[in-house]
């Protein structure tokens, strides 16, 4: 039997992807959606802040250094500009915020009460909040000066040129920001699952266009039986799913240099196993299809709208408490909550339930498709 | 020896019987025309026959072995050439020829030289590395064949294997069908066209209503055939109507009609020539000739089933 379904392979396997465009949807496009998550993703970096900075303090060493102070941090650029410009530029979008310090701030921090400043935006507090958590410790330490010199002028400028000149003893280690590369591998991961799912359904409709074009009916007449037929559809399917899963993970992380943060093996029998899954709900698919057409239509009904819920395009965090619920019956999330609690560090022998969630799928769409094919009788198409 | 034997062979889709209680014998070295009018039982028959439908009832043995027991065997001996094409549009000729062989277990070299000679011996040798969907009805119909005998098989069921295909191409086939019998290869041919089935079948049965109805040479069938008489007459142009008003005439069973040629099924026993002439020169109409003619397998099927092979 194992011989029969070798020849029936191999022979599909040649006709099929010797076609230029079947290769390209069967593989090209799991690397495409690669490529979606990269650019998407790609935006999320560190990008540079412009403040604007109106400074009515002028000629003050602790506004001027409050400007050195801000111009110091990280990712941040100033530009000096009057209100009217400040005004114009955060409109237009050439700045994200200004920073505003009115005559008098100087004063304000040496009597222990910072006042007279003021930072604006038009973009709210994603671009406010950095500045503002930085700036207002910098501000506070002044005027805890202040206070403690209790307004004798010297006093503070002794506590405030130690501060200025203190030699911290500093000693920094960088670690990388892995949180970008995982979100990207983790919805490069969602796009593939998307893909294997539509690929398998392509693959087993097979059996409905040699359906149609009565291929299979003489196929049938041949001492080949129904059962090896599909056998040789299903271990086709897998080869390709499997090869599928091979690029998509050699692109991730040789092409676009994307660490999922997994092991590659754990990725690839975890990505094994959801393959097994596609298979079965593709010939659940074909199983209650009569034709080609009516398969491609479910296939549509069924698997972006259970990816979308699954979280495979965007993350599930952001949907309704009620959708989650629903995205527990569907073998998609289980693979991408693997994949999460792998990424955070877990083992891959901590997901053992998830694996066993993910096996009983495909064990229940294979039953439902095995008693549905048992009792598809159709013979009329051939003599 | 029998290549094919049925014995009370019953099919049913819930209450209706497509196949009853039927019994056939097809011997080696035949050409075994099965004649059936659409809806008559045939092609569940042939369906049974090539494991593709489950038998309600009854025993079917290929080369003395029962298809249910050994299926192997009496698939490894069977050829079918369906009346649909069920090729691939995808694979070249060769391709499908050498896919549908690689199902019986063919490998390498010999697989090769079969697929060769398959294509050669349906005279598409030449086009083995082209695809169907560049072929004519003919050239497809063609391959449908050779797909059906690279395996060599002892018993080939032909069903329909002429529809819809050139002069040309219609006669290529039935010279092939005719050097496969003389190969060694036995053969049951159904076809509309029963002056092809006149031609090439040594021996015929009609299905009607799932039952063989009649079984023989077709000079035995013909010869059962005493109480009916077959008039052609031909006509200068023929009038709307004439032929129901013909029909009406006591005797005549059937009355058709081909651009200025009518055809009429009439008793024998009943003298009615006379009234048919007068019906048409009463209506105006130029007889040019007339003609009573020897019964024919359409006529033998007609009187047996009432209707004609097309209905």
């Amino acid at each position: 039997m194992w011989r029969e379904i070798w020849f029936l392979v191999t022979r599909t396997l040649l006709t099929t992807f010797r076609k230029r465009r079947t290769l390209m949807l069967y593989f090209g496009l799991p690397i495409a959606g690669i490529l979606a998550s990269v650019l998407l993703y790609s935006s999320q970096g560190p990008t540079e802040l412009r403040v604007g900075v109106v400074n009515e303090d002028a000629g003050e060493q602790i506004a001027a250094d409050t400007v050195s102070f801000v111009k110091g941090l990280d990712h941040v650029t100033i530009v000096n500009v009057t209100p009217d410009e400040l005004k114009d530029q955060l409109a237009a979008s050439k700045l994200d915020s200004g920073l505003i310090i009115d005559s008098g701030f100087s004063e304000s921090v040496l009597s222990g009460s910072p006042d007279h400043i003021a930072i604006e935006s038009v973009k709210g507090a994603q671009v406010t909040a950095y500045m503002k958590s930085m700036l207002y410790g910098y501000i506070d330490n002044v005027t805890s000066m202040g206070k403690i010199a209790g307004g004798d002028a010297a006093k503070f400028k002794a506590l405030y040129d130690q501060y200025r000149s203190a030699d911290f003893k500093l000693t920094s280690e960088s670690v990388n920001d892995t949180a970008t590369t995982k979100d990207m591998s983790y919805q490069s991961i969602g796009f593939l699952l998307m893909f294997m799912l539509s690929s398998a359904v392509g693959l087993s409709e097979l059996i409905l266009k040699n359906r149609e074009n009565r291929t299979y009916f003489r196929v049938l007449s041949s001492p080949i039986n129904a059962r090896t037929y599909v056998l040789a559809n299903i271990v086709m399917n897998l080869i390709v799913m499997i090869v599928q899963i091979i690029v998509a993970l050699l692109f991730m992380q040789v092409v676009f240099h994307l660490d999922p943060g997994i092991p590659m093996g754990e990725m690839l029998g975890l990505l094994a196993l959801f393959a097994l899954v596609s298979v079965s709900l593709s010939l659940v698919i074909v199983a209650f299809s009569k034709s080609s057409a009516m398969a491609g239509a479910l296939q549509n009904l069924i698997v972006p709208p259970t990816c979308m819920l699954s979280g495979c395009f965007f993350p599930i965090s952001i949907m309704p408490a009620e959708v989650r619920k629903i995205s527990d019956f569907l073998p998609q999330n289980w693979v991408l909550q693997s994949i999460n609690k792998l990424q955070s560090g877990e083992s891959f022998g901590s997901i053992w339930f998830n694996l066993v969630m993910l096996f009983a799928f495909a064990v229940v769409f294979f039953l439902i498709a095995t008693y549905k094919f048992g009792r598809n009788n159709d013979t009329r198409n051939f003599v | 020896m029998n290549v094919l034997d049925i014995r009370g062979l019953t099919k049913k889709f819930g209450d209706f019987v497509a196949v009853d209680n039927m019994s056939l014998t097809v011997r080696e070295g035949e050409i075994f025309g099965f004649l059936g009018a659409n809806g008559a039982g045939k092609s569940t028959t042939i369906n049974v026959v090539s494991s593709l439908l489950r038998p309600s009832s009854g025993e079917i043995r290929i080369l003395d072995k029962d298809i249910m027991k050994q299926s192997r065997f009496a698939k490894m001996n069977l050829g079918i050439v369906p009346q649909d094409l069920a090729i691939y549009e995808d694979m070249t000729a060769y391709e499908n020829v050498s896919f549908f062989a690689g199902l019986y277990g063919l490998r390498g070299i010999k697989l090769k030289e079969r697929t060769i000679e398959a294509l050669d011996f349906v005279g598409l040798g030449d086009k083995a590395k082209s695809f169907p969907k560049n072929f004519s009805g003919g050239m497809k119909r063609r391959l449908n064949i050779a797909c059906a005998i690279a395996h060599k098989p002892k018993l080939i069921i032909m069903d329909e294997p002429t529809v819809g295909i050139d002069p040309q191409s219609r006669n290529y086939i039935l010279t092939s069908v005719r050097k496969l019998n003389e190969s060694g290869c036995t053969i049951i041919y159904t076809s509309h066209y029963m002056e092809e089935v006149e031609e090439i079948c040594s021996r015929i049965a009609i299905v009607d209503h799932g039952k063989i109805i009649a079984e023989g040479t077709k000079e035995q069938l013909k010869s059962t055939i005493t109480d009916v008489k077959d008039i052609r007459i031909e006509l200068k142009s023929v009038q709307g109507g004439v032929v129901e008003k013909l029909r009406s005439i006591p005797g005549v069973r059937n009355v058709s009609q081909e651009d200025h040629v009518i055809r009429i099924h009439s008793d024998a026993a009943v003298d009615n020539l006379n009234r048919m002439l007068k019906q048409l020169i009463d209506a105006g109409m130029e007889i040019r000739s007339v003609e009573e003619q020897e019964p024919n397998l359409e006529t033998v099927f007609l009187t047996l089933t009432g209707r004609n092979l097309r209905d």
